[in-house]
C-alpha cells in the first residue's frame, strides 16, 4: 500500500504543478474523462444513465400502448403478464401490468423516464444559470450587494427544503411547471455559493489582475476567465443536484403538488397507488426502483466526475 | 463525537424551551371570557318536606316551606318569524317538558335534533365554561362514556360514564386512534393492534374478505357523487347542453371500475332509502352518446366544445377515487366531442371556487347528515348554494311544498315532481351512490355498521380484552360537537352525549334517548318533548328541561354571552334552522 | 473569535426577519380560507364571512403582518384557528415528538454511518469497500417515501409473526401511554419556564419512561421509533459513510501517517489515534448540518407513519389554512435549522486552530 500511495502521490503532484487556468482545456476533460472510465462505480453510473437516456429517446418506440389512454376492457391492477415467462397466451401481454386507471404500466414507466430526464435537466440548468449569476456577482461585487444577496440566500436556505417547495407549489398551484419552478428556487442558494466562493478563489489570481490593469470590463473578466474556471464544481454539484431535483419532484407529486393526473410521472404513480400495498405491490415497486436507479445513476456519475475532475484528490 | 452531539442538541432544547417558556401560556387557555352568571344556574334540588318537629301540638302547623318554584330560565320566543328562521319559540314548561314552537312545519324535525351537533349540554357547564375553552376538551355529557384521557395527535380514551341511564359499556375503555392513510389502518388491524377500523380501502376488499380473522361490514351509501354544471356560465347556460351531458355520461362503468361492491349508480340525487323522497321506478336518461351528440348539435355545438373540469384530490365516501374517475369522465366526454381539460384544485380553493359558484363543471358530492330529502334537496336547489349558479324558480317552489308538508303520501309525489324537474333541468348528473365498509375483528361481539356512519361502540367488546381499539380517517378537533362539522368529531361527541332521540343501532329509525317521548301537532310547528328523569350528568348533577333548553339558546340567539365555542360558525344549526336570531348584520 | 460570533448573531436578525416574512406571506397567498376547508360540502360564502370577520382576516395583509408582529413581541404565539389551542401547548407537544425522532435518525445514521465509512478506508477497493459505497449510495437515491414504504411493508406485513416485527404506525401501542412527570414527581407547583422545561421533557415518551422507571412503555417506545428512525436516519447514513470514508483517506495519506507508520506504530493506534481524530472535523460538520435536513426530512416520515410530531401539523396546517400553526411552524423549525448551523459554524471555528488563528 505504501509503494502504490508514493506513486500515485507523485502522479497527482505532477498533475497539480501541470494543471492551473493556463493549461488548455481539452487536456483537462480528456485526463477527466481516462480517470472517470477507470473508475469502476462511474462507469457503472455512466451505464445506467446511457440506458435512461436510450429508453427515454426510445420511448414512442418501445412502448406498446399508449402511457394515457385508458384500456377499455383490461381490468385494473393486473399484475404483469410477460407471455415469455409463462403467462397463457390467452392473456393480453402487459410487461408491468394494468395501473389503478387501466392503463398500461410498462409504457407509463418508459414515458417517466423521459419526464423525469426532463425534470432534471430543465431544473438544474435552470437553478445553475440564476445561481451562478446571483453568486458571480455577489462575489466580484462584493460590498453592500454581496451582503444582501447572501442574506437572501441564507434565508432561503434556511428554511426546510421540501417546506418552502410546499409552499411555493401551495401559492401557485399544482402542477408540473410549478414544481419545477418551485424546486428550482429551491435550488439556486447551493449553486450561488459555489459559484461565489469559485469567484471569491479566481478573483485574486495574477491573470485577472493583469485582465483589470489592461481595462478590461468587469463583464468580460466574468464570463471569459472566471467562469470558465468556476465551471467544474458548478457542473459536479449540478450533476449531483439533478437526482436531488428528481426526488423532490417526486415527493411534491407524492403530496399531491407536483405532477397531475394523467402524466406519466414516477412520483404520482407511487401516490396514486399507495395504499394498493397489499394487493398490488407491482405498482409501487417499479416505479420506486425507477426513480432509485435513476437517482443512482446520476450520483454514481457526479461522483466519479468530481473525483476526475479534482486535481487534490489522492487516486 | 456522540457527546458533541448531545451537547448540540442539549443547547437546542434548552434554547427552545427557553423561548417557549417566554411566550407560555398560564395552563388553563385564557380564550373563555370570563363567566357572567352571579347566581347558581342549577335549581338546587327541592328540599326534602321539612317534618313537622317532633313536640308540635302548640304550633299552628306551618306549611313546609315551599320548594323554590322550578322555573324554566333559559326561554326564548323570537318576535316574530321575520328574522328568517325556523325556530319561534324554545321553552321549558316543566322541569321535565320542553316545547319548540317553529315558524313553518317541519316533518324532519326529529331526525333534525338526533344529530351529534345537538347533544345535551349541561346550563352549568357552558356558564362555567363561557361557552368556550374547556367545554372543547374537557366535556361533561350525560352518555354511556366519558373523556378519560386526549393525548392530542395520538389517541382519545373514554372511560364508561357511572351516571349513565342506560346499560354501561360492554367495554372498560373505548381507545379512538386515526391515521390517514387506509393500508396503515388496514395493517393495525390485520397486525392485531386495532379492533376495528374505518373505510379500508375499497381494493383491499377482497383480501379482507378471505381473511378469516376479519369481518367486513357495508355501509349503505347514503351519499351522492355527482357531476356538477353551473348553468350561469357557458355553455352550461344551455339546457340542451346539460342534457346533453346528461347522456353522454356511462354511469354503470364508473361504478363497476371505481366504486367498491355495493355501490350503485344514483339515478336521482337521493339514495334509495330516503323515503319519502326516493321516487321508485325512476328513470334517469339513457347512456346514449349518440343522442348526446345530436342533442349538441342542436343546441349549436356539432363539434363539442372546450370545457375545465374542476376536483379536488380528497377522498370521500361517494368518491373513493377522484383522479380515476375523472380520468375516466374525461375520456367519456371525448367520446361525444367535449374536450375536457383537468383542473385538479387544492381542497380549500376548490371548495372556495364550488361555493362561489364559479366552476363551470365540477366533481362534487354530499353525505346525509339525516336521513330526510330535505337534507339533500334543500341546500343545493334553494339558493342557499351556488354551486350550480342560479336555483330554478320551479324546483324551488316543489322543494318547498314537499318540504313544509305534513303528509308522507302527499310528500311522495311531491318529491316526485322534484326528481322530475331535476330530470329536466340537470344542474348536475348524479353518477353513484358510494357504499363504504367497516372492518371488524371476528373476535368483537355485537358489530354494527350504521348508514350514517353512527355505530355505537359502547355496545361491543372482544371477550377477553378490557379495550376496545378503534381507528378512524383524522382526529376529532373539538368535543363540542354543536361547533363541529366532521364525521370524525362527531363519532367522539355521540357517545358522550345524550340527544332527545337516538338512532336504534344500525338504523335509521329513532328511538327515545334523553327524551321519553314527544308529541307533535298536526301541522308540526309544535314539538314537545318528555325528558327522562333522573338523569344525570357524568358530574353527578341531574339533567332537565333548562339543560337542554340552554343547550339549543346558545347557538339560536347569536348576541348570547355564551354563542362562543370553537369558531363560532355553528354551522349545522344554521344549515337546519335557516337562520340565527340577532344576527349580526 | 468574539467578534466572528457577535457578527453572526448579529446576522442572525436579518434573516429572521426575512424567514417571517416570507412564511407570513406565503401563508396568506394559498388560495382557500380555513372556513371552507373545515365546512366542506357544506361551505357557504355567508357561513364563511362572519367566521372570517371574526378571526380578522378578512383585513388586508400588512395589517394582519403588523398584529401579528404585535403580539409576538409579546411573546404571544396566537391560537389554532382549527383547533383553538394555544400554539405554544401544540409546540410543546410536538416538538418532542420531532427531536426523538431526529435524535434517532442520527444516533442511527452515525452509530451506523461512521464505522462503516471507516471500514470502507481501511478496505479500501476490497469487496466491503465497494459494498458499502455501494449501498450508501443506494440510499441517498432512494426516495424517503418509498423506503418507508418498502419498510413497513417488509417488518409489518411480510415478518408478521416473526419476533422480528415491527409496528408500522403510531407513537405507542393503543392501551399503553406514558404519565406527565408533573404527576409522578409531584411537581404540581412550578410555573412558568420549569414548567414548560418539565412538560417538554414530559412529552418526550422514551425520556419519560424512562426515568419514571416504565420499562414495558419504554420498550414499546423504542420499537415505534426504530423503521422511522430508519427512514429519515438512511441519507444521513450514506453522506455521513461517504464523509467519513473520504475524509479518513485524505488524512491517512498525509506524511505524518507515513512518519507513524515508519516509526513502527500499531496500525490501529495510527488509525485512531492519530489518523481519525484529524480526520473527525468534516465528518463533525457534516453531521451537525445533516440536523438541520433532518427536520424537513420529518415531514414526509412523520406523516407515512403516523407520528404526532411537528410535520404532521405543519402538513395539516398546510392544508387546513391553520395559519398561526403553519408560521409559528415554520419559524420555530427555520430558527432550529440556523441556530444549528451557527453552533456548527462556531464550533468548526473552535476545534480546528487553523481557522481560529485566521
Amino acid at each position: 500500500m505504501n509503494t502504490c500511495n508514493n506513486e500515485q502521490q507523485m502522479e497527482s503532484e505532477n498533475e497539480i504543478a501541470n494543471i492551473g487556468p493556463t493549461q488548455a482545456p481539452s487536456n483537462l476533460w480528456m485526463d477527466a474523462l481516462h480517470h472517470l472510465l477507470e473508475k469502476r462505480s462511474a462507469v457503472v453510473g455512466l451505464i445506467l444513465l446511457g440506458t435512461l437516456a436510450i429508453v427515454a429517446l426510445l420511448a414512442p418506440v418501445l412502448a406498446t400502448h399508449d402511457p394515457i389512454e385508458i384500456l377499455r376492457d383490461a381490468k385494473r391492477n393486473t399484475p404483469p403478464c410477460i407471455h415469455f415467462l409463462g403467462c397463457p397466451e390467452t392473456q393480453s401481454q402487459h410487461y408491468f401490468g394494468i395501473d389503478g386507471n387501466s392503463r398500461d404500466f410498462f409504457s407509463r414507466v418508459l414515458y417517466g423516464a423521459r419526464l423525469s430526464l426532463l425534470i432534471g435537466i430543465v431544473t438544474i440548468t435552470g437553478s445553475i444559470i440564476l445561481g451562478t449569476m446571483l453568486g458571480a456577482i455577489s462575489g466580484y461585487a462584493g460590498g453592500w450587494s454581496d451582503n444582501l444577496i447572501m442574506r437572501i440566500m441564507d434565508v432561503l436556505l434556511a428554511f426546510p427544503y421540501l417546506l418552502l417547495a410546499i409552499a411555493v407549489v401551495a401559492v401557485l398551484g399544482p402542477g408540473l411547471r410549478n414544481a419545477l419552478l418551485a424546486i428550482a428556487i429551491v435550488e439556486i442558494p447551493a449553486f450561488a455559493r459555489i459559484a461565489r466562493s469559485s469567484v471569491l478563489s479566481i478573483k485574486e489570481m495574477d491573470f485577472v489582475t493583469a485582465d483589470r490593469a489592461l481595462g478590461v470590463s468587469p463583464a468580460r473578466i466574468l464570463f471569459r476567465r472566471i467562469l470558465p474556471n468556476a465551471m467544474t464544481p458548478l457542473i459536479v454539484a449540478g450533476t449531483l443536484g439533478i437526482g436531488t431535483v428528481i426526488l423532490s419532484v417526486a415527493a411534491l407529486s407524492f403530496l399531491g403538488l407536483g405532477a397531475q393526473p394523467p402524466t406519466p410521472e414516477w412520483g404520482i404513480m407511487l401516490a396514486e397507488e399507495r395504499n394498493n400495498i397489499f394487493n398490488a405491490p407491482h405498482l409501487l415497486f417499479i416505479p420506486g426502483i425507477a426513480i432509485t436507479i435513476t437517482v443512482l445513476g446520476f450520483n454514481l456519475f457526479g461522483d466519479g466526475l468530481r473525483d476526475a475532475l479534482d486535481p487534490r484528490l489522492n487516486r | 463525537m456522540q457527546r458533541k452531539m448531545f451537547y448540540y442538541l442539549g443547547i437546542t432544547v434548552l434554547l427552545i424551551s427557553m423561548i417557549l417558556s417566554a411566550c407560555a401560556q398560564p395552563a388553563a387557555p385564557t380564550q373563555a371570557p370570563a363567566p357572567v352568571a352571579t347566581e347558581a344556574p342549577t335549581v338546587p334540588p327541592p328540599p326534602p318536606p321539612t317534618e313537622a318537629p317532633a313536640p308540635v301540638a302548640t304550633e299552628a302547623p306551618t306549611e313546609p316551606p315551599a320548594a323554590p318554584a322550578w322555573e324554566g330560565k333559559y326561554n326564548l320566543s323570537a318576535p316574530d318569524c321575520s328574522y328568517g328562521g325556523e325556530f319561534k319559540a324554545i321553552e321549558a314548561v316543566d322541569q321535565y317538558t320542553v316545547k319548540f314552537t317553529l315558524c313553518n312545519p317541519d316533518p324532519a324535525f326529529l331526525q333534525k335534533v338526533a344529530f351529534p351537533a345537538f347533544g345535551i349540554q349541561s346550563a352549568a357547564y357552558l356558564e362555567k365554561t363561557g361557552g368556550g375553552g374547556d367545554l372543547l376538551s374537557a366535556p361533561i355529557g350525560s352518555g354511556p362514556f366519558m373523556v378519560k384521557e386526549w393525548v392530542r395527535g395520538d389517541h382519545l380514551t373514554l372511560a364508561p360514564n357511572p351516571n349513565y341511564w342506560g346499560e354501561q359499556p360492554k367495554n372498560k375503555e373505548f381507545i379512538m386512534r386515526w391515521n390517514a392513510e387506509a393500508a396503515a389502518r388496514l395493517l393495525e388491524i390485520q397486525a392485531g393492534t386495532a379492533d376495528a377500523i374505518d373505510n379500508p380501502g375499497p381494493d383491499d376488499l377482497a383480501n379482507i374478505q378471505a381473511d378469516p380473522n376479519l369481518k367486513l361490514l357495508a355501509r349503505p351509501g347514503n351519499n351522492v357523487f355527482y357531476l356538477g354544471m353551473n348553468d350561469t356560465i357557458p355553455p352550461f347556460d344551455n339546457e340542451k347542453v346539460r342534457q346533453a351531458v346528461a347522456m353522454a355520461i356511462d354511469k354503470q362503468r364508473i361504478v363497476d371500475n371505481y366504486y367498491p361492491a355495493g355501490s350503485v349508480v344514483a339515478d336521482q340525487f337521493v339514495p334509495s332509502f330516503m323515503v319519502p323522497g326516493y321516487v321508485d321506478g325512476y328513470k334517469w336518461y339513457d347512456y346514449d352518446p349518440a343522442a348526446a351528440k345530436a342533442l349538441l348539435a342542436e343546441a349549436g355545438f356539432p363539434d363539442g366544445f372546450e370545457v375545465t373540469l374542476s376536483y379536488r384530490d380528497v377522498v370521500r365516501v361517494y368518491l373513493p377515487y377522484p383522479g380515476k374517475v375523472a380520468q375516466e369522465l374525461q375520456s367519456q366526454l371525448a367520446q361525444v366531442g367535449i374536450k375536457v381539460k383537468i383542473v385538479v384544485k387544492e381542497s380549500g380553493e376548490m371548495l372556495q371556487s364550488v361555493a362561489a359558484g364559479k366552476e363551470p363543471l365540477f366533481m362534487m358530492g354530499w353525505g346525509a347528515d339525516y336521513p330526510d330529502p330535505t337534507n339533500f334537496y334543500d341546500f343545493h336547489f334553494t339558493g342557499a348554494s351556488k354551486n350550480f349558479g342560479e336555483p330554478f324558480p320551479d324546483l324551488m317552489e316543489a322543494i318547498r311544498a314537499a318540504a313544509y308538508n305534513a303528509d308522507p303520501a302527499q310528500r311522495t309525489l311531491l318529491y316526485g315532481k322534484v326528481a322530475e324537474l331535476v330530470k329536466q333541468h340537470v344542474p348536475m348528473v348524479p353518477v353513484a351512490h358510494g357504499t363504504n365498509f367497516i372492518v371488524y375483528k371476528a373476535t368483537v361481539e355485537n358489530p354494527e355498521a350504521s348508514p350514517l356512519a353512527d355505530e355505537m361502540f359502547n355496545l361491543m367488546s372482544v371477550p377477553g380484552q378490557d379495550q376496545f381499539i378503534w381507528i378512524q380517517n383524522g382526529e376529532p378537533i373539538s368535543l363540542y360537537c354543536s361547533d363541529e362539522t366532521d364525521g370524525e368529531t362527531f363519532r367522539a361527541c355521540y357517545h358522550i352525549f345524550d340527544h332527545l332521540y337516538w338512532y336504534k343501532p344500525g338504523t335509521t329509525d329513532l328511538q327515545p334517548a334523553a327524551a321519553e317521548s314527544y308529541t307533535v301537532n298536526k301541522e308540526l310547528t309544535e314539538w314537545t318533548f318528555t325528558l327522562r328523569q333522573n338523569n344525570k350528568f357524568s358530574d353527578g348533577t341531574a339533567m332537565d328541561a333548562n339543560d337542554v333548553v340552554q343547550t339549543f339558546v346558545v347557538q339560536w340567539d347569536a348576541s348570547h354571552p355564551l354563542h362562543v365555542g370553537n369558531t363560532g360558525v355553528f354551522e349545522y344549526f344554521a344549515g337546519y334552522f335557516a337562520a340565527f336570531l340577532n344576527a349580526p348584520k | 473569535m468574539l467578534s466572528f460570533l457577535v457578527r453572526r448573531l448579529i446576522l442572525l436578525i436579518p434573516v429572521l426577519l426575512g424567514i417571517l416574512i416570507i412564511t407570513f406571506a406565503l401563508a396568506r397567498l394559498i388560495p382557500g380560507d380555513p372556513c371552507t376547508i373545515a365546512l366542506g360540502e357544506h361551505a357557504t360564502q355567508e357561513a364563511c364571512h362572519l367566521y372570517l370577520e371574526r378571526m380578522g382576516l378578512n383585513d388586508p395583509l400588512p395589517t394582519q403582518f403588523l398584529r401579528y408582529l404585535t403580539s409576538l413581541a409579546h411573546g404571544d404565539l396566537g391560537n389554532s384557528i382549527r383547533t383553538n389551542q394555544t400554539i405554544s401547548s401544540i409546540v410543546l407537544l410536538r416538538l418532542p415528538m420531532t427531536l426523538e425522532l431526529a435524535f434517532c435518525a442520527m444516533l442511527f445514521a452515525t452509530v451506523v454511518g461512521i464505522p462503516l465509512g471507516i471500514i470502507a478506508a481501511l478496505r479500501r477497493n476490497s469487496s466491503a469497500d465497494v459494498l458499502t459505497m455501494m449501498g450508501a449510495n443506494v440510499g441517498v437515491s432512494m426516495p424517503v417515501f418509498f423506503l418507508g414504504l418498502l419498510l413497513a411493508y417488509l417488518f409489518a406485513i411480510v415478518l408478521k409473526g416473526t419476533p422480528f416485527w415491527l409496528p408500522p404506525s403510531a407513537r405507542l401501542t393503543a392501551g399503553l401511554s406514558t404519565v406527565p412527570l408533573v404527576q409522578t414527581f409531584h411537581l404540581e407547583n412550578l410555573q412558568g419556564l420549569p414548567l414548560a422545561l418539565v412538560t417538554f421533557l414530559s412529552n418526550m415518551v422514551t425520556f419519560n419512561a424512562l426515568v419514571s422507571g416504565n420499562w414495558k412503555v419504554e420498550v414499546d417506545a423504542w420499537r415505534h421509533l426504530i423503521l422511522p428512525a430508519i427512514t429519515v436516519g438512511t441519507i444521513p447514513l450514506a453522506i455521513i459513510a461517504r464523509m467519513t470514508r473520504s475524509s479518513l483517506l485524505d488524512v491517512l495519506g498525509l506524511d505524518y501517517i507515513r512518519t507513524a507508520r515508519a516509526k513502527g506504530l500499531k496500525e490501529r493506534l495510527v488509525v485512531f489515534r492519530h489518523a481519525f481524530r484529524n480526520a473527525l472535523l468534516p465528518i463533525i460538520t457534516i453531521v451537525g448540518l445533516q440536523l438541520g435536513g433532518l427536520l424537513g426530512g420529518a415531514i414526509l416520515t412523520e406523516t407515512i407513519f403516523g407520528l404526532p410530531g411537528m410535520g404532521t401539523i405543519m402538513v395539516q396546517s398546510i392544508y387546513a389554512r391553520d395559519y398561526p400553526v403553519l408560521q409559528a411552524a415554520v419559524v420555530l423549525i427555520a430558527l432550529i435549522f440556523v441556530i444549528v448551523n451557527l453552533i456548527v459554524d462556531i464550533s468548526y471555528g473552535y476545534l480546528d486552530p487553523r481557522i481560529r488563528l485566521q
